[in-house]
């Protein structure tokens, strides 16, 4: 299995006064396939790694491999077409354009990436098949609830077929059946190939990827999945 | 195109933007506020249409004013003749160089006559009786005249006739009385041959005349017109005062440079002649006029547009904060939100001019029909306005799509939507 991503001694300062050390040799990898979670309380940096991990955000010290390529000497252009066409993102708040229909949402996803306009709307329907959305695509976002848009999101980052699926919060403006729809489509998008970070605060949904990984202090820490230390909570389920 | 070379040698292309994909980016983000952006159009409405009303009523009314000019007073001359230092000295302009003017190609009618001084007009009256309840005694200016003068003056004689050659050869005691002059004396009819008397004199009144068309000649109305030689005789009015022309069109300022070396060959520069201004200039200076104020509030009114666009194209870029940091992740670059964000103010400004410039026409239209005028509109003005109003537009934009683009997507991403 190649490394989707390779995190070498990754660290990262913000400058205020005092600097705030945000990362601290960060170390990780990622092959394809794997299904990531990454915890940590609120302050702990855990969207600095994210927005490192997106190629929104330069690390100071370090390497940062997406696909073999190293990515800390890019310039902003190049950066931009790597995020655009390797990574698709899944944010809390699920930022779909309200005035727009579901279609619209979904090809969205590449719009920006020079794939060509021809077959756009079968690959949108391709994918919202995939999250379980084929028979939502003329709605718009305003009808959907709140599982449905993050289903559409989704599908929005998966139509550029992108090497990692980067979750921010997923499921943090979800109720616990939404929220355990879209683990359940998580755990289906893995089983047919696809890695997935899955970037929370939330016990309950780390507790259900592969591998988990803790970051305290801008620290990484691998937890064994299998010796969950923390009680898992009773109604967003347990192990699946 | 960069390429990036990824292991297996899978290249990446730089994110690129299809142009129908842009345009349709574009709609939908001004069409996702209807009300918000007929708003912003409404500032550019007003202005562009304010400008294309301005400047096609001017030339409109230009036009009507240049027009009526022409085919009226554009065909009168009138020149005045200084009076003499001393009655004994030779007249500047004898009665007989009249002829010289009237030969000149492209006069139609020439006349002079000498007229009491301002003040010194002699008492007129119908008859003697002597009525103390009534004021019978009339101070009527009195014109010693040429033939031609209903011709020159552009009047017609409405009761009886004027005087012809005959009478000034005799020297005849005949008296034609304008319009008002033949109300004020309680003169109606001819045919019993009413007499006035003139300083004393009585004289015949053989004709009355109608209403004088010509506006430099009101005069006339209130006048008692005798022979040049009678009222030399009677009056000692002298040599003529005034000389009045009428012209064929477009003869006016050649007959105006002619008239004086005509009737004065020995100092041409001692009488003064009249003569209507040249209609191009009166044109340029008509239209300058009407619409030089409007022209200014026009363009204040398009930077008031201008600012409204920018203003909310600027609350629209904030608001949309969220959207450009997903398409910031969504590999968009920063010169494509940018762009987006510009090619939407300048069509909003565009859609501002097509409205505004079809308002202005219509407006133009409007007002020259109620004017019973010929609506003149610049074709190249009807086309300037709608890319006035995208200029307008995209100079707008500048701003907040410069703002747009600097936006970083880290902070934008993590905002509610």
């Amino acid at each position: 299995m190649s490394d989707v991503i390779a995190l070498s001694g990754v660290g990262r300062t913000f400058a205020t006064d005092p600097p705030v050390p945000a990362l601290v040799e960060v170390d990780l990898r990622i092959t394809r396939g794997d299904y990531v979670s990454i915890i940590g309380p609120s302050g702990s940096g855990k969207s600095t790694l994210l927005n490192i991990l997106g190629l929104l955000d330069l690390p100071d010290t370090g390497r940062y491999e997406l696909e073999g390529v190293e990515t800390t000497g890019l310039d902003d252009t190049a950066r931009t077409a790597l995020r655009g066409s390797r990574i698709g993102f899944v944010f809390q708040s699920f930022h779909l354009l309200a005035h727009r229909d579901v279609t619209d949402n979904v090809m969205l996803g590449e719009l920006y990436t020079g794939a060509p306009r021809s077959g756009r709307g079968e690959r949108a329907a391709a994918a919202l098949d995939r999250v379980g959305m084929g028979h939502r695509r003329d709605f718009r976002p305003g009808r959907l609830s709140g599982g449905e848009r993050q289903r559409v999101a989704i599908a929005r980052a998966l139509i550029g077929d992108p090497a990692l699926l980067l979750c921010d919060e997923p499921t943090g403006n979800l109720d616990s059946v939404n929220t355990a729809a879209v683990l359940d489509l998580f755990e289906e998008l893995r089983a047919g190939g696809t890695t997935l970070v899955v970037i929370t605060h939330d016990e309950a949904v780390s507790a259900r990827a592969d591998r988990r990984v803790r970051i305290t202090d801008g620290r990484l820490s691998e937890l064994d999945s299998a010796t969950v230390e923390l009680p898992v909570l009773g109604a967003t389920g347990g192990r699946a | 195109m960069r390429w990036l070379r990824r292991r297996g040698g899978t290249p990446a292309p730089a994110s690129r933007l299809d142009l129908r994909d842009l345009v349709t980016e574009v709609l939908a983000g001004i069409g996702t506020r209807p009300a918000r952006t007929a708003l912003t159009i409404l500032g550019t409405v007003l202005g562009i249409g304010t400008l294309v009303t301005t400047l096609g009523v001017s030339a409109t009314a230009g036009n009507q004013i240049a027009g009526r000019f022409d085919s009226v007073t554009a065909t009168e001359v009138a020149v005045e003749i200084p009076p003499r230092l001393t009655p004994d000295s030779p007249p500047t302009v004898p009665w007989a160089a009249l002829g010289n003017l009237a030969r000149l190609n492209g006069v139609d009618a020439v006349a002079a006559y000498s007229r009491t001084e301002s003040g010194k007009e002699p008492s007129v009256r119908a008859n003697t009786l002597r009525d103390p309840e009534r004021v019978l005694d009339r101070a009527l200016p009195v014109l010693g005249a040429t033939t031609a003068l209903p011709a020159a003056a552009r009047t017609d004689v409405a009761v009886g006739r004027f005087f012809d050659d005959g009478h000034i050869a005799r020297r005849d005691r005949v008296v034609v009385l304008g319009e008002q002059a033949a109300q004020l004396l309680g003169v109606t009819r001819i045919d019993n041959r009413p007499a006035v008397f003139i300083g004393g004199a009585p004289f015949t009144v053989i004709g009355i005349l109608g209403p004088v068309r010509r506006a430099d000649q009101q005069d006339l109305t209130g006048s008692a017109v005798i022979p040049w030689t009678t009222a030399d005789d009677r009056l000692h009015l002298g040599p003529a005062t005034t000389v009045i022309i009428t012209t064929v069109l477009g003869a006016a300022p050649l007959i105006a440079g002619q008239a004086p070396i005509a009737l004065s060959p020995n100092d041409p520069a001692a009488v003064r002649v009249e003569a209507p201004p040249d209609p191009a200039e009166l044109r340029t200076g008509v239209a300058e006029d009407v619409s030089g104020l409007l022209l200014i509030l026009g363009l204040v009114s398009l930077v008031v547009g201008a600012l409204g666009i920018a203003n909310v194209t600027l609350v629209t870029v904030m608001e949309r904060t969220a959207e450009i940091g997903l398409r910031r992740a969504l590999g968009a670059r920063r010169r494509h939100i940018a762009t987006q964000f510009l090619l939407e103010s300048t069509a909003v400004g565009l859609l501002g001019g097509i409205i505004g410039a079809s308002a202005g026409i219509i407006a133009v239209v409007v007002i020259s029909v109620t004017r019973h005028w010929t609506p003149v509109l610049d074709a190249g003005l009807a086309g300037a306005a709608p890319l006035a109003g995208a200029t307008v537009g995209l100079l707008a934009g500048l701003y907040p799509a410069l703002r747009a683009a600097r936006m970083q997507p880290v902070d934008a991403l993590r905002g509610p939507a």
